[in-house]
């Protein structure tokens, strides 16, 4: 059981989780999981069973029909015991078959949900390549129309999530000449049995080594028009809401790391003495712990609001939790392990292994430097429209509130000095827009923690988010300075790196 | 500059940011609807746009600016108010 508060869960979410973490104590030994490389069938037929995998497709196919803030907590919960499995259902879940749902033709869904539903068919979804990854543009996976309206598809996809249980694939590639669109890109549907794909080996990876991640080769796969996905040519429309979905489940995640990794720093403070006392009674600890409860806090509101917002808002607020929560997991798992001392770096402690897992949640599902230029460019063109919160919150709240609303406004005031200092050729100054991106994420996830402790009213959350605003102001200072200068960069790489010349 | 060739230089810069060939780039042509330009890269086109001009243009300038012939029109603008300046 979790030290921290239980996260809110809705009716459907609270007997759920109940019931995954029932099967979870009993079937998931995380470690055998890192070890094997490989998730049990018995585990991954658990799961099944208790519907996981139809959490969010349509009761009409078999599924439950749940949103995204009930797959959200059930994927949260499953990260607590291992991350492998939490990506796996999560996968399926989000980038898997959102798509499906929210995309796809009677037909489509007719064929494929139900035995999805089931988990008698696990989905997977495919963009990176070798020499493509968040740049849609870049993509050399072709489908091409044949004379008699079918495509052909040749290319090679890397790193696929799921790609060596899965018995569909999403993928992305580019469609010359399809929905009259000379440079486009669609999705398309690719069944495991198509002739023509190959399913690569498994990665060796440094961490979720549970997690299937293959590569996949396709040669001349021959698809009928029926398995395009959405709108021909415009995969980037419908990727916006597929990977939204994708980035939520996958931050849930990292709230479900950062609560296991704290759940062990409880228990090892209160136990292990030094200097004649319990580590728990060392000032210098007390804060640490203090410090990562706050950074776990902010990133469950932020993901559990963004879990509940409507589209629009989510493809927006999304990139802020995903970056939040990756970032803020990886420093909550180090920091369990400095409270560990030495036996944080052995693995029976069970930190290491979910460091190693939790790397790549800064690097999948979008690259955290990318994701934060993009919120940046974002911030950038939208007109303020932040009510100061020290307004809406009760009595208790109001000292937080009003920090955190100084926050907001450093944020604005550096978004109006920029705006004024470069006009609108500040879209063309990156590094400024990733500084500004990383300072929308503080905000995001501070007003979202005060927006939890207002509702939830207990003076424990009241002080985890006035340590989160206090971190967020001195992280914000920090980030709306001059970034360093660039012929300082140019000069120091200028004997190891010199600037490529880059072609258009 | 004539307009024919602050045309092209807009229809240049689109064809660099979006999966449309130029020739198919009209002046209707709506920047998010039919070229599939979020907001973000409807500014960075602007900005380009700029930047290869040389034009002092703010945000608060293209707030309106939906289309490629509006594009094409706030560039023509800005290149006589510069011209007079």
């Amino acid at each position: 059981m979790s030290a921290l508060p239980p996260i809110p869960t809705d009716e459907v979410a609270g007997p759920l989780c109940a019931e995954v973490t029932r099967f979870a104590s009993r079937a998931i030994d995380a470690r055998a999981i890192d070890q094997a490389a490989a998730i049990p069938r018995a585990v991954l037929e658990g799961l099944a069973e208790l519907g996981l995998f139809g959490l969010t497709l349509p009761e009409s196919h078999g599924g439950a029909g749940c949103g995204l803030r009930t797959a959200c907590q059930v994927v949260s919960e499953l990260a607590r015991f291992d991350r492998s499995v939490a990506v796996t259902v999560g996968l399926h879940l989000g980038l898997g078959t959102r798509g499906l749902v929210a995309y796809g033709t009677p037909q489509q869904q007719e064929r494929y949900l139900p035995e999805l539903a089931l988990g008698q068919r696990i989905a997977a979804f495919a963009t990176t390549e070798p020499q493509a990854g968040s740049d849609l543009s870049a993509l050399s996976t072709r489908a091409l129309e044949t004379d008699d309206g079918a495509l052909l598809v040749n290319g090679r996809k890397v790193f696929v999530t799921n790609g060596g249980l899965a018995g569909l694939y999403t993928l992305a590639v580019a469609t010359p000449g399809l929905g009259g669109r000379e440079r486009g890109q669609s999705l398309v549907l690719v069944e495991r049995t198509d002739a023509g794909l190959t399913v690569e080996a498994e990665e060796w990876k440094l961490g979720l080594k549970g997690s299937s991640t293959t590569g996949l080769v396709l040669e001349d796969v021959r698809l009928p028009a029926s398995r395009l996905l959405g709108e021909p040519g415009w995969a980037a429309k419908s990727l916006a809401h597929i990977l939204s979905w994708g980035r939520t489940l996958m931050s849930a995640g990292c709230v479900g790391t950062a609560r296991a990794a704290l759940d062990k720093v409880h228990v090892q403070v209160a136990h292990r003495r030094q200097f004649g006392k319990p580590l728990a009674a060392l000032e210098v600890v007390r804060e640490q712990v203090a410090s990562l409860e706050a950074l776990t806090f902010g990133m469950a509101a932020l993901v559990d609001e963004v879990a509940r917002a409507d589209d629009e808002v989510l493809l927006g607020r999304s990139l802020a939790a995903k970056v939040f929560s990756s970032e803020g997991a990886w420093r909550v798992v180090d920091g369990a392990i400095q409270l560990h001392g030495g036996l944080g770096f052995i693995e029976d402690t069970g930190l290491a292994l979910m460091l190693r897992d939790v790397r790549v949640t800064r690097i999948f599902e979008g690259a955290n430097d990318v994701l934060l230029s993009h919120l940046g460019a974002g911030e950038l063109t939208r007109a303020a429209e932040r009510a100061p919160l020290s307004k809406v919150v009760g009595v208790a709240m109001a000292g937080v509130a009003a920090k955190a609303d100084e926050v907001a406004a450093q944020v604005e005031a550096t978004r109006q000095a920029l705006l004024s200092r470069f006009r609108v050729g500040v879209f063309r100054q990156p590094r400024w827009m990733h500084q500004l991106g990383a300072a929308c994420c503080w905000r995001e996830a501070v007003d979202a923690a005060v927006r939890r402790a207002d509702a939830s009213g207990r003076t424990e959350d009241v002080a985890r988010a006035s340590l989160l605003t206090l971190q967020a102001k001195s992280e914000v200072a920090r980030l709306v300075h001059e970034p360093v200068p660039r012929d300082l960069v140019e000069v120091a790489l200028s004997d190891t790196l010199p600037l490529p010349e880059v072609r258009p | 500059m004539s307009p024919d060739t602050v045309q092209r230089r807009v229809v240049h810069i689109i064809s660099q940011l979006v999966p449309v060939k130029p020739e198919a780039i009209k002046p209707e042509h709506r920047l998010r609807e039919d070229l599939g330009m979020d907001s973000v890269a409807s500014m960075e086109l602007l900005s380009m746009l700029a930047e290869e001009l040389e034009l002092d243009v703010g945000v608060e300038d293209v707030a309106d600016v939906h289309t490629v012939g509006a594009t094409v029109a706030l560039a023509e603008a800005f290149l006589a108010k510069k011209k007079v300046a």
